[in-house]
């Protein structure tokens, strides 16, 4: 029994409204892969940046190798010999690949001046123990997303660490890079280092992991050895969950096409993407984080260039060049991240909602005042928005009543179909069931809805049609009276065994 | 045949290089070039030598405060201080070298304003990076508040500098007066902080994403505070040459009456191809930049151009410049 390297007790972090990790403990041993998962949100990302000196937990200790340490900066996590490969990529396109891979701890030589020829050497020797073929003289922003991936792993190795976390690196990487990534892995395993690997992809935990820790809503389900669990026991474990949440009654049928789209491609992110919505119909589009689904709203709504593919709407081809035609096209697009995309937070309830159609109110080149509040009245009657005055600043709104003011914003230039991007995410479990009442109101009302969750329950519970996304391709369609999370769960994880 | 086609293949391909690396350099120094040229050939006035060293003098006091403001303007930020901080230095500087003015109490007033101007750099990237003040407010209050002691201190120019003080401004080595000398050593030094010290690689990093420096380990308020403390260090400088040109302090040397030194030298950074916001840039572009504005004054006062007219087009041609380099990165970025 090896002892443990790196051991986080009883750690509990908050953020404002919500308890991302509850009284979690984990341990990790020298020469062992300690692989970590969980659904999206489940707490295991903060984790590791609590390790890597990026957050502080509110309570909870860190041993390493059985003393106390507190790591109050990612400096001081690098000085601990803890090294992280994030799971954004975390370069700079302006520096030169050697240059990022030693950024903030570069080779000296004499006079304390950056020795350019060891750091050009150092960075092309970690390259090789990858054995990829990358100039380490070249400017970081001229590389495929694919190699800039494999030089911020190289950043992490440069470090020598002793305790090396991985937080989903196989996400932009395919075939070869992905055989590489596990050579990496197996050697730095022989040499000792402790490997914390996070990946949603089971299939890879089975594949190198010794021991697997189960994540879910910010708390340790259980750890185990990888020789004794089996795949469906651990998605189970992912998902298992009392299904509190109440969901409006499904659809009765539904009626002609609202929008279909037809073998549309995105680079890597989208590949030969086609599905159907139809007016009263509620289609949930799941995945997890980085299967597409995102970048699909996007390209639809014209927010991302497509390469190929065509878009339909009411039975009418349509190039949709920008989030403008979008809209001339009577699409809505609710953001994921309200508070960038969505709201301007400075600005009042009646500014917000009546934003993206002043140009339909105006007399003499004048917003019509009495116009806007007649209409932005109307909606915030309509959906019950619950603020003191039309011109309460939203960002002292609850994120329950912001949703909805984004709602209204949309609402009011009559869109036939509307795409939710994470529609409940952030909201108190009470607003989340008016939501989807609104949501199941829509759609009877004969809008067409495409729904991306990546709550499970919500995905099950609203859809009446569900589509599962892995690494860019629609792997399955369930219809939503019999899916089951574990059935949605199977499709986004194995992907390329189920789903082709 | 062939190794001369190789040869020029090769050639080829090292300039392309080049021109992907250092647009924005190449670019201000063929402007530059054409103006200097058209000065030579066209402006007999503007070729003696008299002139040439005139235009060099008058470059000096700009690129001096301009060198640091590249280092603050690559953290990130932006130094509106840098006005003040010269008034400051001029006024205290002649102020006492009007009563002192020994060899020993001259280095410890050179000495003193320079402690003085660490200190106000120190205090800029206090208030930016712990009480996050956007660099441009709180520069440009620190600046107020400096300005407020400046002119609480003397309301109208005077005092004196030591004998000898002038050869700063006015000494000669060889052919070449001593301050062009002075400032290329600024440059050359700058040049090599930012390229070969690790320190100046964090200032360009800092400046590219402070979160990225900060998870890659850099200790990113430390990094912004040398940025501002070598800002002000280069102002004291300019100050200290001012004094030296000018015989005499002003309260308001370093703005509002003469030139802006905080927005000229801004000008000439931005000019010189750093980014605005951070991230990329140098001081070998913004020299290029302190001269063009310079070649461009004097040949404007040497063909008699109605100096409105000279504001008109010097702020064509910053809003240009600007304009194509940002248009250039959005290119790349496609």
């Amino acid at each position: 029994m090896t002892e443990s390297l790196v051991e986080m007790r009883n750690i509990t972090m908050t953020f404002p409204g919500v308890v991302a990790l509850d009284d979690v403990t984990l341990e990790s041993r020298a020469g062992e892969v300690h692989a970590v998962v969980g659904e999206n949100g489940a707490g295991k990302s903060t984790l590791m940046k609590i390790l890597a000196g990026v957050y502080q937990p509110d309570r909870g200790e860190i041993l390493l190798r059985g003393q106390p340490v507190r790591i109050s900066s990612p400096h001081e996590a690098q000085r601990l010999g803890i090294s992280i490969i994030y799971q954004e990529l975390n370069l700079l396109p302006d520096l030169t690949v050697a240059e990022n891979v030693f950024l903030g701890r570069e080779p000296r030589g004499a006079f304390g001046l950056i020795d350019a020829s060891t750091l050009e050497d150092e960075a092309r020797q970690v390259l090789r123990r990858l054995g990829v073929e990358i100039d380490p003289r070249a400017r970081l922003g001229r590389l495929s997303v694919a190699q800039q991936q494999m030089v911020e792993i190289a950043k992490a190795l440069s470090l020598n660490a002793q305790i090396v976390i991985m937080d989903e690196p196989s996400a932009a990487l395919g075939g070869k890079d992905l055989d590489r990534l596990f050579e990496v892995i197996a050697a730095l395993k022989k040499n000792n280092v402790a490997v914390i690997y996070i990946s949603h992809r089971l299939a890879e935990v089975f594949q190198i992991a010794d021991r697997v820790t189960v994540f879910k809503d910010g708390q340790v389900v259980g750890t185990f050895k990888v020789s004794e669990i089996d795949r469906p026991s651990l998605v189970r474990m992912m998902i298992g969950r009392t299904l509190s949440e109440t969901f409006p009654p499904r659809g009765k049928g539904y009626g002609e096409e609202v929008l279909r789209v037809e073998g549309l491609c995105c680079g890597e992110r989208l590949k030969d993407v086609s599905l159907r919505v139809h007016r009263g119909e509620i289609v949930g589009l799941a995945g997890l984080v980085g299967a597409g689904r995102t970048e699909l709203a996007e390209a639809i709504f014209g927010a991302r260039s497509i390469a190929g593919g065509s878009v339909w709407i009411m039975g009418e081809e349509v190039r949709v060049g920008s989030p403008r035609l979008a809209r001339r096209h009577k699409l809505a697009f609710l953001t994921e991240d309200r508070n960038k995309g969505g709201l301007v937070l400075g600005l009042s309830v009646r500014e917000n909602a009546a934003l993206p159609s002043l140009d339909r109110r105006e007399r003499w080149g004048f917003v019509d005042r009495k116009a806007e509040d007649g209409a932005v009245g109307a909606i915030v009657r309509e959906l019950r928005i619950r603020t003191p005055s039309l011109a309460q600043e939203v960002e002292y709104l609850s994120g329950g009543t912001r949703q909805k003011v984004v709602l209204a914003k949309w609402l009011i230039s009559l869109p036939e179909l509307l795409i939710f991007d994470e529609p409940t995410r952030g909201i108190d479990v009470g607003a989340k069931a008016e939501i989807w009442q609104l949501m199941r109101q829509l759609a009877e009302a004969g809008k067409g809805i495409l729904m991306i969750s990546s709550e499970l329950p919500e995905i099950v519970g609203m859809s009446d049609r569900i589509l599962v996304m892995h690494r860019g391709c629609i792997v399955g369609e369930l219809p939503g009276e019999t899916a089951t999370e574990e059935k949605v769960m199977m499709l986004a994880t194995y992907g390329e065994t189920h789903g082709e | 045949m062939a190794s001369e086609s190789a040869r020029r293949s090769r050639l080829r391909s090292w300039w392309q290089r080049l021109w992907d690396e250092e647009r924005e350099l190449l670019t201000i120094y063929a402007i530059l070039g054409a103006l200097f040229l058209i000065g030579m050939i066209f402006l007999p006035t503007f070729r003696s030598p008299r002139n040439l060293f005139n235009v060099l003098r008058q470059a000096v006091a700009l690129g001096l405060v301009s060198v640091g403001q590249t280092l603050a303007v690559l953290v990130g930020g932006i130094d509106l201080s840098v006005g003040s901080t010269i008034s400051l230095v001029g006024v205290y500087t002649t102020g006492l070298m009007a009563q002192y003015s020994g060899l020993g109490a001259v280095s410890l007033i050179v000495l003193g304003m320079i402690a003085i101007a660490l200190i106000i750099g120190l205090v800029n990237s206090f208030v930016i990076t712990r009480l996050r003040v956007a660099p441009f407010i709180a520069t440009m209050g620190v600046g107020a508040i400096i300005q407020g002691f400046v002119l609480l201190y003397a309301k109208r120019p005077g005092g004196a500098i030591a004998p000898g003080w002038d050869y700063f401004a006015e000494g000669m080595i060889g052919p070449v007066p001593f301050p062009v000398i002075f400032l290329l050593l600024l440059v050359a030094l700058a040049y090599l902080f930012l390229r070969k010290t690790a320190a100046g690689r964090h200032v360009a990093a800092t400046g590219g994403s402070e979160i990225i420096a900060r998870l890659s380990g850099i200790q990113t308020g430390r990094v912004t505070a040398y940025a501002f403390m070598i800002s002000a260090f280069t102002a004291a400088l300019t100050g200290l040459y001012l004094t030296s040109r000018m015989g005499a302090g002003d309260p308001l040397m370093g703005g509002l009456n003469y030139e802006r030194y905080d927005l000229d030298s801004v000008t000439a950074v931005l000019l010189g191809g750093t980014r605005l916001g951070g991230g990329k840039g140098g001081v070998v572009g913004t020299l290029a930049g302190v001269l063009l504005v310079s070649v461009l004054n004097n040949l404007f006062n040497l063909a008699g151009i109605n100096p409105y007219i000279q504001w008109i087009v010097k702020g064509v041609i910053v809003v240009s410049a600007v304009a194509i380099y940002a248009s250039r990165r959005s290119g790349e970025t496609k």
